[in-house]
């Protein structure tokens, strides 16, 4: 898959990716907009789309790993989280409400996650499920393995486990629906996205030559 | 051969023949779902028992445990014995967003401070928080099943064994020592 192609405008390289640039943090950032109904809406409005929002989460699974599995034991007839309004059959991340990325992220799959997620229309979420995709999980210290999805998408429910149990994937749905449910949606979007994020370390600056001799 | 509205009729015997059978769906927010004997869910921490000897922290193949101590040193209970040093924990802490809950930390904890528990509703809008600390690891122990039950043809645990043989042996002398009674009052 070629996630590098610009987007039909030719002449302005490639689109970024946001991939963290540790020279440059917060460069990587995207612009959100809401538009101004959504910010003037009377309150009692806003409680009913908070509502709307809340059950009706079309999902788009990133199944990535072993914790794809739970993933989809949490979808079908035993566990069957459309009970809670979740839907796993979204055509596609344009027509989806919430990512759940249940796998190991790699370097070479992140940009695929970062493109997918920012073609999701707003406003979207995103579940964490399973230490991989938390925080690398046991490949915390591998070369290849992004150490969690959070380092390029903000994430709003982590949930636990290698892998968790599919109950615990509705527990954490469960979580995210009190979320949505408490969340004011222009106050979401007024704060900077990078708020929503960890923040980046930078790397340490190349040392100019006059401190190279007192090393 | 297809004629108009068999694709109805197929769906409506699905649904006929499925309505009959028992639903296998799980209500799990209404319902705690049935979990498995010796479930992993989180690993819960008795303190107390802690002797901070770093072994499950050195053999977790994550890293994913925090253990900070410092030592104590107790002051001599009799003028001619020394002072002992005794270790104190300081911090405790699982990182839960990293534990790969292989149980390798129960394993070789050699004083049954580490436990599993099968509580597996901690999921968290902020990573920071899956760090579970001291306290929080305490609180799961409240959490933590019985040890399940031997097998009704195992053998005895030992401690039970021993202590057993020693009243059997009390009993016995008891039963000698008034049999003995006994024939000394027949004598005289």
């Amino acid at each position: 898959m070629d996630v590098t192609h610009s987007h039909g405008t030719p002449g302005q390289g490639p689109v970024p990716l946001g991939i963290p640039d540790p020279a440059n943090p917060g460069a990587a950032v995207e612009q959100r907009r809401l538009g101004p109904l959504a910010r003037l809406a009377p309150d009692p409005v806003k409680v009913v789309l908070n509502w709307g929002r809340r059950y009706s989460l079309w999902c788009f699974n990133f199944g990535l790993a072993c914790c794809a599995i739970e993933f989809i034991a949490a979808s079908m007839a035993k566990h069957d989280f459309i009970r809670m309004g979740v839907i796993p059959f979204a055509p596609g991340p344009r027509q989806a409400d919430l990512m759940i990325v249940s796998g190991t992220v790699t370097d070479k799959m992140a940009p695929a996650v970062k493109r997918l997620y920012e073609q999701m229309p707003e406003p979207k979420y995103v579940i964490s499920f399973g230490a991989c995709a938390n925080s690398g999980g046991p490949y915390w210290d591998s070369y290849s393995v992004t150490k969690g999805v959070d380092q390029i998408i903000p994430v709003d429910v982590y949930v636990p486990g290698c892998p968790p149990r599919p109950e615990a994937l509705l527990q954490g749905i469960l979580k995210l629906q009190e979320k949505i449910a408490a969340e004011d949606v222009p106050q979401r979007y007024a704060a900077p996205a990078a708020a929503l994020r960890r923040p980046l370390q930078a790397a340490p600056a190349p040392a100019p030559a006059a401190e190279e001799g007192e090393r | 051969m297809k004629f108009p509205g068999s694709g109805l009729a197929k769906g409506l015997a699905v649904t006929m023949r499925t309505m009959t059978r028992k639903t296998v769906t799980a209500q799990y927010p209404d319902v705690q779902p049935d979990l498995p004997p010796r479930s992993r869910g989180v690993i819960a921490l008795l303190e107390e028992n802690c002797t901070v000897c770093m072994l499950c922290a050195r053999e977790c193949p994550d890293w994913c445990i925090y253990i900070d101590s410092h030592k104590e040193t107790l002051p001599a209970a009799d003028p001619n014995a020394r002072a002992r040093t005794r270790n104190v924990l300081d911090r405790f802490a699982i990182d839960f967003s990293l534990c790969m809950y292989c149980g390798i930390c129960i394993e070789v904890c050699p004083f049954d401070a580490l436990f599993w528990s099968p509580e597996f509703e901690y999921a968290e809008t902020d990573i920071r928080e899956l760090t579970h600390e001291r306290d929080r690891l305490r609180e799961w122990m409240w959490t933590v099943p019985p040890p399940p039950a031997h097998d009704a043809a195992a053998e005895e645990p030992k401690e039970i064994a021993m202590a057993r043989k020693a009243a059997d042996k009390l009993a016995a002398a008891a039963a000698a020592a008034a049999a003995a009674a006994a024939e000394e009052g027949e004598q005289s």
